[in-house]
C-alpha cells in the first residue's frame, strides 16, 4: 500500500509518495496564496491520479494563517466568569460580554443566573449581530456545563440559526484559554470546511478514493471530516519531529529542522515526541490545543547577515534567497557555500557577499563566525527546551523522587542546509549531529507516516456522582460506588473504547496513567473520592523509511 | 505588577492518615481554582519545579533525634527543598517575591525533632532562613506568622537569635493548640525583644487582624529593617476553618499580604479545604503579583460572631502595653561541666500531639553581649532514659562562643546517645551517634 504526505510550508510545499516504506516519488512546489491549488499541484506532481492509496495526509497552515492574519469572521463572546480573578488581569484579544451565573471548582452552582439578564442579552444580540457565531464559556464549565447549555438554549430561542460553541467541549481547566480556544475553533470552522470540501472534491475528481487525513499540532492525524479546525495549527513542526522519527532507529534525540528563516526544534524521548505542558499559543491567542513541545527559532539559511560597526549579527528576517543563489544580501547559506559545506550556490558570489561584510583576507574566518552565531542561537534554544523538560513541575512525592534523568541527547538535523551546520552544532553542543537521507522532504515523510493519537482523561467525583471526559467535554452521571477501585478502571476503558471506535483508532498501543485517588472527607468521615485517570496513544510513526 | 514565583507542591500522594486534615485532598481544589483561573498564564508569574532539600540544610536549623534515618523525611524534605528553590530564585533576582504553596507544613517543628507535631516535622521557613544566611549572606531576617496557631516551632528555633525577628499573630493559646504564644515570650536573654507574640481573641476578623498589623507588626518591622521578610502564610484564620474560631476572609488575607509585602510567603496550616483554601491561596497569590484580588469571594458567607473593631482596638493596645512592660528575668549561673561564662538555664516540655508523647528539654544559652551565644539543648523522651544533645554555634558568633561550642561538642560525645553540632557560621553540621560515630554534613553535599 502507498501513502502520500504533504507538508505546506511558508515558501515551499513538499510532498512524498511512499510505498512499503520506500520513497517512490517526491516533489517540491512553491506555496501559493491559494492553498487548495498548492495541494493539488503537489498531488499532480506526484502523479497519483487514479492510484490505489492507503491515505493522503496533509499538514496545513490554513487555520494558523487565518488566525495570525486576522482573516477569520468575528463572533460574539459571552463569558460567565463568576468571582475570582478580574477579567482585566488578562489581555483579551477579542471583545466579550460578561453575564451572571457561577459554578465552583467541583461543579456546584454557586450563583444562579439572572434569567432576565440572559434573555435581554440574547435579544440584544439578535438585533445587533453581525454574524450568527456565538461563543459561550463559563468558569468551571469543564466541571459542570449546565449554565453554558442553558444560555445556549436562550440564544437558540432568540434565533434558531445561531451557530453556538460552548466552552466545555474543551474539557481542560483554564477559563481564559478555554474561552479563546472555543472562539477560534468556531470562527475558523467555515474557512476549514470550505477548504475540506474543495480538497475532497478535487481528490475525488482525480479518481483517488483514499481518505484524506490532517495532521494535528500534537503529531496525530484525524480524518478531514472529524478534525476540530483549531487543532490543525502548527502541524509543521510536528511533521518535522515525526519525519525525523521515521528516518532513524534512535529512540531519544533532539530534532533540528533548519529552514530558510526559522529553525524548528523538538524532542523525542523513548520513541515518543515530548508534548508541551501548556496549550499552543497562536499569536495573541493562548489556547488549550495540545501540541508537541516545539520551538521555532527565528534563524535559518536565508537569515540576513547585518554588519553594525565591527560586529556581525543575524537578522530575524529574510530578504530573499542567499546571495550565492541570486539573492540580495549575505546569509549563512553564503558562508556554507564559501566553505564548501553545501553542494549548491555560486562560490564566487558567496565570497563577494562575505567581502561586503569584512576584509577580503578574512573571508573564511567571517564565514566560520557566521555559522558559529547560527549554531549558538540554535543551541541556546535547544538547551532551554531541555531545561524546560527537566524542570517540569511535579505534584507528587513520587515525581520528585524519580526526576527526569539528564540525558545526553544527540541531534538529528534536517533541512536543505543541515549539512552546512553539522560541525558547528557538534562543536557547540558537544554531541553528535546526524543528518537524515531526505532532509528536504522530511516533513512530508512525517505527515505520511504519522499515526493517530488518542487520549481519554477521566475526572470522577463519586460524592457528587459526576464524571467528565476532558478531551470530548462529555459530562455524565456516575452510577458506580462511592469508593470505586477496579470499577473505575473498567469504566475508563469502556469510555475509551467507545471514543476510539468512533474515531477508528486502535487502542492496542494505549498507555494507561496511574490513577490518582483523593478521598473526600466531611466531618472526619470519608464520604467518597475524586478519581483522576487517563489513557493515551502517544504520537508516533507507523513505520520507518528504508 | 511584581515578578512572582510560585512553587506549587500539593503532595497528592502523601497524607498523615486517610481522614487526617493533612491529606491528599488538601490542595486539590486550590489546584482546580488556580488552574481554572489560568493564573500561571499571567506574564509576571513564573512557576518553579519542586526539589528535595539536602539533609544538611534541615540539620543546620533543627536537630533530628534519635537520628535522621529514624524518620521518614521525604515529603518534609521536598516541602523544605521547594521553599529553598524559591529562596534561591529570590536571592538571585529571578523573582521579586514568591509563594511556596507546599505541603506538609512546618511551623510547629522546633529546634529538636523527635517526631511529628501539629502536622509538622521539618520547619520550612527556618531551614530557608538559615540557607539564605549561609549561602547569600543575608543578616537580618523577619518572619511574620499569620497562621491561626502560634508558630511555636519557629519561635523555638530562633528564640536566642538576635538577628531573626519572629512575630506571630494567632488565636489566643488559652483557646487553641499549641497553647503557647503569650506576650511574655519576648525572646531569649541574648535576643530579648526579637520575639513578638500577639494572641488574638476568637472571632477576630479582617479589620481586627489588619489593625494589629498596622499598629504593631509593621512599625516593629520598620524599626528592625530586615533584609528579607518571610510570611508563614497559614490560612486557618479563615471564617470557615474547622480547627479554629477566627473570622478572616480570603480578601482579608489578600490585604494582609498587600500590607506586609513579604519577599516569600510559605503555606502553613489551613484546613477548610473546600471553603477557604481555593480562595485564600488565590487571593494571596494575586496580592503578591500585584493583581486585583477584590473579586475573590468565597461561596460561603461568614456565620461566626465577629469581634467588633471597637473591642479589638483597646484589646490590642493593652496587649502592646503589657508587652512593652515585660521585664527579663533570667537565672545566670556558671556550670562546672560547661565551658566558661554564665549560662541561662531554661527547662521545658514539648508535647507531640501526633503520636502523643512528651519531650523533656533542658535549654541553656551562654551569656554574650557580642553575639547570640552558644546554645546547648538536652533532650529526653520519657520514659526512655537516653539523652540527646544539640549544640549550636550561632551565625555571627564571637570567638569565645564559637570555642565554647566546639568544647561542648567534644565534651558531649560519649555522654549522650546522639549529639548534633550546628556550626552555623561554618555552614557545617556534625552528627555523632553512639553506634555510628561522627558524620559530617557539609555545604558541598549535592542536592539529590
Ligand atoms: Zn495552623
Ligand atoms: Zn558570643
Amino acid at each position: 500500500m502507498s501513502q502520500v504526505g504533504i507538508d505546506v510550508g511558508g515558501t515551499f510545499t513538499d510532498a512524498v509518495l511512499l510505498t512499503e516504506g520506500v520513497i517512490t516519488k517526491k516533489t517540491k512546489v512553491p506555496t501559493q496564496e491559494n492553498l487548495l491549488l498548492t495541494l493539488l499541484n503537489a498531488l499532480d506532481q506526484l502523479d497519483v491520479a487514479g492510484k490505489e492509496l492507503e491515505h493522503i495526509t496533509v499538514s496545513t497552515t490554513l487555520v494558523t494563517n487565518g488566525i495570525l492574519q486576522r482573516r477569520l469572521p468575528e463572533g460574539k463572546v459571552y463569558l460567565l466568569p463568576g468571582s475570582g480573578m478580574k477579567m482585566e488581569s488578562f489581555a483579551w484579544p477579542i471583545p466579550y460580554e460578561v453575564l451572571s451565573g457561577e459554578i465552583d471548582y467541583r461543579g456546584r452552582e454557586v450563583v444562579q443566573p439572572n434569567d432576565l439578564e440572559w434573555y435581554r442579552a440574547a435579544q440584544q444580540w439578535k438585533k445587533e449581530r453581525e454574524s450568527n457565531l456565538v461563543t459561550i464559556v463559563g468558569k468551571f464549565s469543564h466541571r459542570n456545563k449546565i449554565h453554558e447549555e442553558r444560555l445556549a438554549t436562550v440564544f437558540r430561542q432568540a434565533d434558531p440559526q445561531a451557530h453556538i460553541a460552548l466552552g466545555h467541549d474543551w474539557g481542560q481547566a483554564n477559563f481564559y484559554r478555554r474561552s479563546l480556544t472555543a472562539y477560534l475553533n468556531l470562527t475558523s470552522t467555515e474557512l476549514f470546511t470550505q477548504f475540506a470540501s474543495g480538497l475532497e472534491q478535487a481528490v475525488a475528481q482525480r479518481g483517488i478514493r483514499a481518505p484524506i487525513m490532517v495532521l494535528k499540532a500534537d503529531g496525530g492525524v484525524l480524518p478531514l471530516s472529524r478534525i476540530r479546525p483549531v487543532e490543525t495549527v502548527y502541524s509543521g513542526p510536528a511533521a518535522s519531529v515525526l519525519g525525523a522519527m521515521a528516518q532513524t532507529d534512535a529512540s531519544s534525540f533532539v530534532v533540528v529542522d533548519i529552514g530558510g528563516t526559522t529553525t524548528d526544534l523538538g524532542i523525542v524521548l523513548s520513541n515518543s515526541p515530548l508534548l508541551s505542558s501548556r496549550g499552543a499559543q497562536i499569536g495573541p491567542f493562548a489556547t488549550l490545543v495540545r501540541s508537541l513541545a516545539v520551538r521555532s527559532v527565528p534563524v535559518g539559511g536565508d537569515s540576513a547577515v547585518i554588519r553594525q560597526g565591527k560586529e556581525l549579527s543575524l537578522a530575524r528576517y529574510r530578504l530573499g534567497p542567499a546571495f550565492c543563489l541570486g539573492g540580495p544580501v549575505p546569509t549563512p547559506t553564503d558562508a556554507m557555500c564559501y566553505l564548501g559545506l553545501v553542494p549548491f550556490g555560486d562560490r564566487q558570489k558567496a565570497g563577494a557577499a562575505l567581502a561586503s561584510l569584512m576584509q577580503p583576507q578574512e573571508l573564511a574566518q567571517t564565514a566560520q563566525h557566521i555559522l558559529q552565531m547560527v549554531a549558538e542561537r540554535i543551541a541556546q534554544e535547544i538547551e532551554s527546551l531541555e531545561k524546560e523538560w527537566r524542570e517540569e513541575p511535579a505534584y507528587k512525592i513520587w515525581g520528585v523522587l524519580h526526576p527526569h534523568e539528564a540525558l545526553q541527547l544527540h541531534v538529528w538535523a534536517s533541512g536543505g542546509c543541515a549539512s552546512g551546520l553539522k560541525t558547528y552544532l557538534e562543536e557547540r553542543l558537544h554531541t553528535k549531529v546526524r543528518i537524515g537521507r531526505y532532509p528536504e522532504v522530511s516533513n512530508a515523510i512525517g505527515a505520511a507516516l504519522a499515526r493517530p493519537t488518542f487520549s481519554c482523561t477521566l475526572h470522577l467525583d463519586t460524592v457528587l456522582r459526576r464524571f467528565r471526559i476532558e478531551e470530548t467535554g462529555e459530562q455524565g452521571i456516575w452510577e458506580g460506588s462511592k469508593r470505586p477501585h477496579l470499577e473505575v478502571d473498567t469504566f475508563l476503558e469502556q469510555v475509551a473504547l467507545r471514543l476510539a471506535a468512533a474515531q477508528g483508532i486502535d487502542l492496542r498501543d494505549a498507555q494507561k496513567e496511574e490513577f490518582d485517588f483523593f478521598p473526600i472527607v466531611q466531618e472526619f468521615k470519608t464520604v467518597g473520592q475524586i478519581v483522576r485517570g487517563a489513557l493515551h496513544v502517544p504520537p508516533g510513526v507507523r513505520g520507518r523509511i528504508s | 505588577m511584581k515578578n512572582t514565583g510560585i512553587l506549587f507542591f500539593p503532595a497528592f500522594d502523601w497524607s498523615l492518615g486517610e481522614t487526617h486534615p493533612e491529606r491528599e485532598e488538601r490542595l486539590l481544589y486550590t489546584q482546580e481554582q488556580l488552574f481554572e483561573e489560568g493564573i500561571l498564564d499571567l506574564p509576571q508569574i513564573k512557576q518553579f519545579a519542586p526539589g528535595m532539600a539536602p539533609l544538611t540544610k534541615a540539620l543546620l536549623a533543627q536537630a533530628v533525634f534519635p537520628s535522621p534515618e529514624h524518620h521518614d523525611l521525604d515529603a518534609h524534605l521536598i516541602a523544605a527543598g521547594s521553599t529553598l528553590i524559591l529562596g534561591d530564585a529570590l536571592a538571585k533576582g529571578q523573582i521579586q517575591n514568591g509563594f511556596a504553596l507546599v505541603r506538609p507544613p512546618g511551623h510547629h517543628a522546633g529546634a529538636t525533632v523527635l517526631g511529628n507535631r501539629g502536622f509538622c516535622t521539618l520547619n520550612n521557613e527556618a531551614i530557608l532562613v538559615n540557607h539564605l544566611r549561609a549561602e547569600y549572606g543575608y543578616q537580618r531576617i523577619a518572619i511574620v506568622d499569620t497562621d491561626v496557631h502560634h508558630g511555636d516551632g519557629t519561635q523555638d528555633i530562633f528564640y536566642h537569635d538576635p538577628n531573626v525577628l519572629f512575630i506571630s499573630l494567632h488565636q489566643d493559646g488559652r483557646t487553641l493548640y499549641p497553647g503557647s504564644g503569650f506576650v511574655e515570650e519576648k525572646g531569649g536573654p541574648n535576643a530579648w525583644g526579637m520575639n513578638v507574640d500577639i494572641p488574638l481573641p476568637p472571632g477576630t476578623g479582617d479589620e481586627g487582624i489588619l489593625y494589629a498589623l498596622e499598629e504593631w507588626v509593621l512599625p516593629r518591622l520598620q524599626a528592625f529593617k530586615p533584609d528579607i521578610v518571610i510570611n508563614s502564610a497559614g490560612q486557618d484564620n479563615h471564617f470557615t476553618d474547622p480547627l479554629a474560631s477566627m473570622n478572616v476572609s480570603a480578601r482579608g488575607y489578600g490585604r494582609i499580604t498587600e500590607r506586609l509585602k513579604p519577599d516569600l510567603a510559605v503555606l502553613e496550616g489551613g484546613y477548610s479545604i473546600e471553603d477557604a483554601l481555593p480562595y485564600v491561596n488565590l487571593a494571596i497569590l494575586l496580592a503578591l503579583a500585584g493583581e486585583d484580588y477584590s473579586g475573590v469571594v468565597e461561596a460561603k458567607r461568614p456565620t461566626r460572631p465577629e469581634v467588633p473593631l471597637s473591642q479589638i482596638k483597646p484589646y490590642i493596645q493593652e496587649l502592646k502595653r503589657e508587652y512593652d512592660q515585660v521585664q527579663a528575668n533570667w537565672l545566670w549561673r556558671a556550670e562546672a561541666s560547661l565551658p566558661g561564662g554564665y549560662w541561662a538555664y531554661i527547662p521545658r516540655t514539648i508535647y507531640y500531639d501526633t503520636e502523643g508523647f512528651q519531650e523533656m528539654r533542658y535549654d541553656r544559652v551562654r551569656q554574650c553581649s557580642h553575639c547570640g551565644g552558644t546554645v546547648y539543648i538536652e533532650s529526653r523522651r520519657p520514659p526512655f532514659h537516653t539523652r540527646h544533645a544539640l549544640v549550636r554555634v550561632p551565625f555571627a558568633a564571637c570567638p569565645e562562643c564559637r570555642q565554647a561550642g566546639y568544647d561542648l561538642w567534644e565534651y558531649l560525645i560519649g555522654r549522650m546517645e546522639s549529639v548534633t553540632f550546628q556550626d552555623q557560621p561554618g555552614n557545617v553540621v556534625q552528627f555523632w551517634h553512639i553506634s555510628k560515630g561522627v558524620k559530617v554534613f557539609g555545604p558541598s553535599d549535592p542536592r539529590p
